[in-house]
């Protein structure tokens, strides 16, 4: 499959799925509409119907060859398998850090996630500046957040449970 | 009237003003340049500082923070393609790639300037139209508006990426995610966690999108160029080079000012749509894109130039035109000062004092600009596999910041990787954000329309101003398929 025929397939499930599932599920109409108002449902439904129609425009252009100029994108020519690793590494991350965040608190889940996104570009020169970067920034913005505009971070289970 | 004018000269020019206005103008300018802050986040945090100050100056401050923040947000567009405000995305456009041709400091001046002639003609605007703008926007009902939004989102999705057809695309799924959360009626759209019955923050999804990609891509494709992280190179912008812009800086400035006085449009449309017209009408409009200095005038006097005009409907009709001006609505409130036709009656000093200090503050801009993009550029010596996920940090703090919200930053990650899904897929970014920022009042202009109707859509064709707003639509469409199709043509003579 070319890349302009999954895009336009994308296009077109995306909001088929809008328009036919999750608005009928998860777009309530209230019992009543005062006047000739239209219903919550209205406008995604009519934005959804419009978005299946582009979609299907993109496909006919995606067969008929009318797509627009595809630029091509710079790697650093790994294969395909090695860089949807990359992505999956990268989703997992974040995940990790939402789900860790509760417990060991934001300062020390900020810290980990920062190592982790340096040490993924592939970075491991510059050690102290990772060190710097990953450990000292976080702390230095928590203070000034904290201090100076009074922000209040969430200090996680874990280390109210060690008495932090 | 002379008399006035003078009296509120000598209140303005007093020391503490004037470190006000400067302190004010360069926090702006650092926080814009800052990738994750944004010109909302520096006024909303400046707000509760305004409490212990006089009414004046306070709003000169806000003022100041919002014009510093607008042109700031060009310097990180230009030196690492991160709009630090929406209202940069088009100038990350051209900054960059000339920013990658070691012409970033080129760019930077460009822009500086740009953005400063923008401001003072939109000072002037402010000062001679405000009450005749006012007036006309007043005469806008919901059908004239929808049809108007209707209309930014068409240009917009015509100037953003190489097809009218992704940018349409995109701005579809910008107003789909917009209507997430509680409707008019109380129920509640896509709320699949309870988080969002409040729907989306604007922030989060701004920042998502146009800043994280870079980090994902980092990561992913490690295409990291070394060129990118260059020193800047060639800074002086030749008088030709200037004059050669001049037509777009000067007609960005009146879209600034005319898109900027009419309420929700604000300074991304505005130079979204300046950009449009500047490569629709300049001869080296193939060149947008590639690194055009025009392409960068366009953009900055248009969203510079619209910073004064969102004050014209906040001052005669007390409707803020952005975010930022209603926050700065607050900030009036605060004062004892309630903006509307009363203010010019009842407060005329402070009115002058305010003109003549948002004129102070653009010749200020000036300055703050040449100083601090020498501190700048040494954000491009810094490596990019460390400034990205430094983007990354501050982009989690600066979100979490705003609402004490997890998630909050859930979202930010989650737009990242919906960045990265689209530019993969070749599907611009920025029609799907101003789609996300205006959808809600697209929505309810146009259900407002319907219901004053009964439901007939011909409501949306009733009046001389929708005609005219549907030809220019159709005006749009038929520019922008043609141009398309000259492109198509000439590639396949290229093959």
């Amino acid at each position: 499959m070319t890349k302009p025929v999954l895009r336009g397939v994308l296009v077109v499930a995306f909001f088929a799925l809008c328009a036919f599932y999750l608005i009928p599920v998860y777009v309530p109409r209230p019992a009543f509409i005062p006047g000739f108002a239209p219903p919550p449902d209205m406008w995604p439904r009519t934005v959804s119907l419009i978005g299946i129609l582009l979609g299907l425009l993109v496909l006919i252009l995606a067969f008929r060859g009318g797509a627009p100029a595809e630029e091509a994108i710079k790697t650093d020519k790994s294969s395909t398998k090695r860089m949807v690793l990359r992505f999956a590494g990268m989703v997992i991350a974040f995940g990790v850090f939402l789900a860790a965040l509760p417990f060991v608190g934001f300062l020390i889940a900020v810290i980990l996630l920062t190592l982790t996104m340096v040490l993924m570009t592939g970075e491991r020169n510059y050690r102290a500046w990772i060190a710097l970067l990953s450990v000292g920034a976080p702390i230095l913005l928590l203070l000034f957040f904290n201090f100076a505009l009074g922000t209040q971070f969430p200090k996680g289970a874990l280390l109210k449970t060690l008495g932090f | 009237m002379l008399n006035d004018v003078l009296s509120a000269l000598s209140a303005v020019a007093t020391l503490q003003n004037f470190l006000i206005m400067t302190a004010g103008i360069w926090g702006g300018v650092i926080v814009g340049a800052i990738p994750g802050m944004t010109g909302t986040m520096a006024v909303t945090l400046a707000l509760p500082f305004t409490f212990y100050m006089a009414p004046v100056p306070s709003i000169l401050l806000l003022v100041a923070l919002y014009k510093g923040s607008t042109y700031g947000g060009s310097v990180s567009a230009i030196l690492i393609k991160t709009p630090g405000t929406a209202s940069a995305a088009c100038t990350a456009l051209d900054g960059y790639p000339l920013a990658q041709q070691g012409k970033g400091g080129k760019a930077l001046n460009m822009a500086l300037y740009s953005s400063v002639i923008g401001d003072f003609l939109s000072n002037i605007s402010l000062i001679f139209f405000a009450a005749p703008l006012a007036l006309l926007a007043l005469h806008i009902g919901p059908p004239e508006f929808f049809m108007l939004m209707v209309f930014a989102l068409t240009t917009v999705a015509g100037v953003s990426g190489n097809s009218l057809l992704l940018g349409m695309v995109s701005a579809a799924l910008g107003l789909l995610l917009a209507t997430v959360g509680e409707d008019l009626y109380g129920s509640f759209r896509f709320a699949f966690v309870p988080d969002m019955q409040a729907g989306l923050s604007i922030a989060p999804v701004l920042i998502g999108l146009f800043a994280l990609p870079e980090l994902i891509k980092l990561v992913v494709l490690r295409a990291a160029n070394k060129d990118e992280a260059a020193p800047l190179g060639a800074q002086h912008v030749t008088r030709e080079e200037f004059m050669g812009s001049l037509r777009s800086i000067l007609k960005g400035s009146v879209i600034g000012s005319i898109l900027g006085a009419i309420p929700g449009i604000g300074p991304s449309s505005a130079a979204f749509f300046s950009y449009g017209e500047a490569q629709r009408s300049s001869k080296n409009g193939a060149n947008f894109g590639k690194g055009e200095l025009e392409g960068i005038a366009a953009s900055e006097s248009a969203n510079n130039g619209a910073c004064g005009a969102t004050m014209i409907p906040l001052l005669a009709l007390g409707v803020p035109g952005d975010v930022i001006t209603g926050v700065m609505l607050g900030a009036f409130m605060i004062q004892g000062l309630t903006p509307g036709p009363l203010l010019f009656q009842t407060n005329m000093h402070e009115i002058y004092m305010l003109f003549i200090g948002m004129l102070v503050s653009s010749v200020l801009l000036f300055f703050a600009g040449k100083v601090t993009m020498r501190m700048f550029t040494k954000v491009a010596l810094i490596p990019q596999t460390l400034l990205t996920p430094l983007v990354l940090l501050l982009c989690i703090f600066g979100i979490y910041s705003i609402a004490s919200s997890t998630f909050d930053v859930a979202v930010l990650l989650v737009m990242g990787l919906v960045g990265f899904g689209m530019f993969l897929l070749n599907i611009p970014a920025a029609p799907f954000l101003i789609a996300f920022i205006l959808g809600p009042m697209i929505e309810e202009n146009l259900r407002r329309a319907l219901a004053i109707s009964r439901g007939d859509p011909a409501v949306l064709l009733s009046s001389p101003i929708t005609w005219a707003f549907a030809v220019l639509i159709i005006l749009v469409l038929g520019l922008t398929v043609r141009r398309e199709f000259l492109k198509s043509k000439e590639r396949r003579v290229q093959q």
